[in-house]
C-alpha cells in the first residue's frame, strides 16, 4: 500500500470526482438526526422564548408588551432575591468544595494503596440523584432529630435550625451541594493530577524539594486550568440550581423565599402562574449570564468556536 | 541515614493520609448508613429515633413492605427505565453518526455546521422550557414519554467526543473500502461502527446519568402519577409528607438509591473514566 501512494491517490480522486455530488449529500443524512433535533429543540424554542418575553401572554397569541416583562422582572424584589440566593449558594458551595476536593484528590493521588477504593467512596454521593439526596438531607438536617445536630451538640457546637430558619436554610443547601459535588471535583482533579508530567517532580526531587514544596510550587500552578474549569462548570450548574431547592422548599423556596433560586422563580411564574411572558423574560436574563460563563468554559477547555 | 528518615516520613505521611481519607470517606457515607438504618425502623414514622443509633431498637421490614406493596416505586423504575433506554439509544446514535460525518466527511458548510453543534453547548434548558412545553402541548404529547427522549437527538458534547474519537481512527480503512465500492453508510456500519465500543460506552454512561437524574423537564411534561420517573416520585412523596413518616421516606430513598449504587460499584471504573474524560483538558 505504501509503495504506490500516487496510484492510490489517483484511484481515490477518480472515485471522489465520480461520486462527489452524491457522496456530499450522504453526509447530510448522517447529520440529519442531530440537526433535526437542533432545529426543533434548540433554534425554535430559543427564538420563540424571545418572542414570548416581548408579549403579554399566557399561551399562544397575546398582546405586544415590548420591554414591559423585562421591566417587571428587573424591578421585582422576588427576582433579585432569587438571584441573590442563587449566587450565595453557588459561591459558598464552590469556595468550600473546590479547595477541599483538590486536597482530597492530592491525598488520594499520593497514597500508595487503596487509591481506587477512595475514588469509589468519594464519588458515591455524586451517583445518587440530587432529588434522593435532598430527601435524605431533610432528615439529616432536621433541627431536633437530625443526625448533624446530634453530632454538633455532642461536640458542644451550636445547633442551627437549618431548613426551618430563613437565615440558615441556604447553608443547608450549601452543605448538601458540597456533599453531592465533592466527588466530581475529586475525579476531575485526579484525572488532571495524573496528567502532570512526572519529570517536573523528578527534577525538583533532585534539587531537594520536599513533598509539600512540590505540591505548592509544581502541583498547584499546573492545576490552575483545572480550577478554572471547575469554577466555570460549577457556576453553570449553580446558576441552574433547582431540583434540591424544589424538593426541600417547594416552588417558592420556603422558608420565606430564602432558598428560591432563579430557576425556581421561573418555574413559579411559568408553570404555577402561567405568566409565560414574565417567565420568559427571566429566562432570557438567566440565559445571557449562563452564555457568558459557557463561552469562558469553552475557551479554557480548548473547544474553539 | 538521610534515606532512612526520608522513607520513614514517607511511610508516616502515607499513614496519616490514609487515616484522614478513611475518616472523611466515612463521614460522606454516614447519610447513606443512616438512611438504611432508619428505613428498618417502624417507630421512626412517628418519632425519629434519638439519639441516632446504627441498628434500630425494633428492626423490621415494615417500611419496605409498604413501599413494595404500594408498588409505585416499581412503576417509577419502569418509567425511568423506558425513558433512559430510549434517550440513550437516540442520543448515542445521533452522536456517532454526527461525529463520524464531521470527522471523515467532506461537504459544504461542514465548518459552520460544527460551530452550530458546539453552539448548542451554550444553550441551557431553562429558556427552552416554555416553548417546548407549548410545542408538545399542541402536538398532544404532554403526559407521554416522547417529549422526554426526542430532545436527546441533540447532544453537542457527544458529537464533539465522537468526532475526536473518529479523528484518531485511520482514514485508510475507508479508502480501501471505497475502492471496493462500498457506500458511505455501509462503510460506517461495517467498518467504523464495530470500532466505536469505548466511545459508545462513555456516551451510554454520560447519557444514562443525565437522563436518569433529569428533573425539571419531566416535572413540566408529566402530571400523571402513573408516568412519574424516580426523581419525580421521590419529590412528590417528600413534598406531601415533609419530615413526617421518616421510616417510610428512608425506606423509599433506600429502594431508589441502592440499585444505582450497586450498578455503580460494578461499573465504577468505566463511570469514573467517563466523568474524568468530560473534564480532562488536552
Amino acid at each position: 500500500m505504501l509503495s504506490k501512494p500516487s496510484q492510490k491517490n489517483m484511484v481515490n480522486d477518480v472515485i471522489r470526482s465520480k461520486n462527489s455530488k452524491r457522496s456530499q449529500l450522504i453526509w447530510y443524512v448522517f447529520l440529519a438526526p442531530a440537526f433535526l433535533g437542533i432545529l426543533c429543540f434548540m433554534v425554535y424554542p430559543i427564538i420563540e422564548s424571545l418572542r414570548l418575553s416581548l408579549f403579554n401572554s399566557s399561551g399562544t397569541g397575546g398582546t405586544w408588551a415590548g420591554l414591559d416583562n423585562y421591566k417587571t422582572v428587573l424591578s421585582s424584589g422576588d427576582f433579585w432575591r432569587s438571584v441573590y440566593n442563587t449566587f450565595y449558594i453557588g459561591l459558598f458551595q464552590m469556595i468550600i468544595t473546590i479547595p477541599l476536593g483538590f486536597i482530597f484528590a492530592s491525598m488520594i493521588n499520593t497514597v500508595s494503596f487503596a487509591k481506587n477504593f477512595f475514588k469509589v467512596i468519594f464519588f458515591l454521593p455524586n451517583v445518587t440523584a440530587i432529588v434522593a439526596a435532598a430527601m435524605i438531607f431533610t432528615f439529616v438536617l432536621h433541627p431536633d432529630m437530625g443526625l448533624l445536630n446530634y453530632f454538633l451538640g455532642k461536640l458542644g457546637l451550636p445547633t442551627p435550625l437549618w431548613l426551618s430558619n430563613p437565615g440558615t436554610a441556604k447553608w443547608a443547601i450549601i452543605l448538601l451541594g458540597v456533599w453531592h459535588w465533592i466527588g466530581f471535583v475529586i475525579i476531575i482533579c485526579l484525572a488532571n493530577l495524573q496528567a502532570i508530567s512526572s519529570e517536573l517532580y523528578e527534577a525538583s526531587t533532585i534539587d531537594g524539594a520536599s513533598g509539600f514544596q512540590q505540591w505548592l510550587f509544581i502541583t498547584i500552578p499546573n492545576m490552575m486550568g483545572t480550577f478554572a474549569f471547575l469554577l466555570i462548570t460549577g457556576w453553570i450548574g449553580a446558576l441552574q440550581r433547582f431540583n434540591e431547592v424544589y424538593v426541600i422548599g417547594g416552588t417558592t423556596g420556603s422558608p420565606n423565599r430564602s432558598i428560591q433560586t432563579v430557576v425556581a422563580y421561573i418555574y413559579e411564574h411559568g408553570f404555577t402562574g402561567f405568566q409565560f411572558g414574565i417567565a420568559s423574560a427571566a429566562t432570557y436574563v438567566l440565559f445571557v449570564i449562563i452564555l457568558i460563563f459557557t463561552m469562558f468554559n469553552l475557551k479554557i477547555t480548548n473547544m474553539k468556536l | 541515614m538521610a534515606v532512612l528518615t526520608q522513607k520513614k516520613t514517607f511511610y508516616l505521611s502515607n499513614v496519616i493520609k490514609v487515616i484522614v481519607l478513611l475518616i472523611c470517606g466515612f463521614l460522606l457515607m454516614v447519610p447513606f448508613i443512616w438512611m438504611i438504618s432508619i428505613g428498618f425502623s417502624k417507630t421512626a414514622n412517628v418519632q425519629m429515633p434519638f439519639p441516632p443509633r446504627l441498628i434500630p431498637k425494633d428492626p423490621s421490614w415494615f417500611n419496605f413492605k409498604l413501599v413494595f406493596e404500594n408498588g409505585q416505586i416499581f412503576k417509577a423504575y419502569l418509567n425511568s427505565g423506558i425513558i433512559t433506554v430510549c434517550s440513550v439509544l437516540i442520543g448515542v446514535t445521533s452522536s456517532l453518526l454526527g461525529g463520524y460525518a464531521f470527522s471523515k466527511g467532506t461537504f459544504k458548510g461542514k465548518k459552520l455546521m460544527f460551530i452550530i453543534v458546539l453552539g448548542t453547548l451554550m444553550i441551557p434548558m431553562e429558556p427552552r422550557l416554555i416553548p417546548m412545553y407549548e410545542m408538545f402541548n399542541k402536538l398532544g404529547m404532554l403526559n407521554t414519554f416522547w417529549p422526554l427522549f426526542l430532545p436527546a437527538l441533540v447532544n453537542g458534547f457527544g458529537i464533539f467526543l465522537c468526532k475526536q474519537y473518529f479523528d484518531r481512527l485511520p482514514d485508510s480503512l475507508r479508502e480501501s473500502a471505497q475502492i471496493d465500492g462500498a457506500s458511505e453508510l455501509g462503510i460506517f456500519f461495517k467498518i467504523y461502527f464495530p470500532l466505536t465500543g469505548p466511545i459508545a460506552a462513555t456516551l451510554v454512561i454520560l447519557t444514562f446519568i443525565s437522563s436518569w437524574n433529569d428533573f425539571v423537564w419531566p416535572l413540566v411534561v408529566l402530571n400523571d402519577p402513573n408516568l412519574q420517573t424516580i426523581p419525580l416520585y421521590l419529590a412528590s412523596f417528600t413534598q406531601e409528607n415533609g419530615t413526617s413518616l421518616g421510616g417510610l421516606t428512608m425506606a423509599l430513598a433506600t429502594v431508589s438509591v441502592i440499585p444505582i449504587i450497586i450498578l455503580y460499584l460494578f461499573l465504577q471504573r468505566f463511570i469514573i473514566q467517563s466523568i474524568a474524560l468530560s473534564g480532562l483538558k488536552e
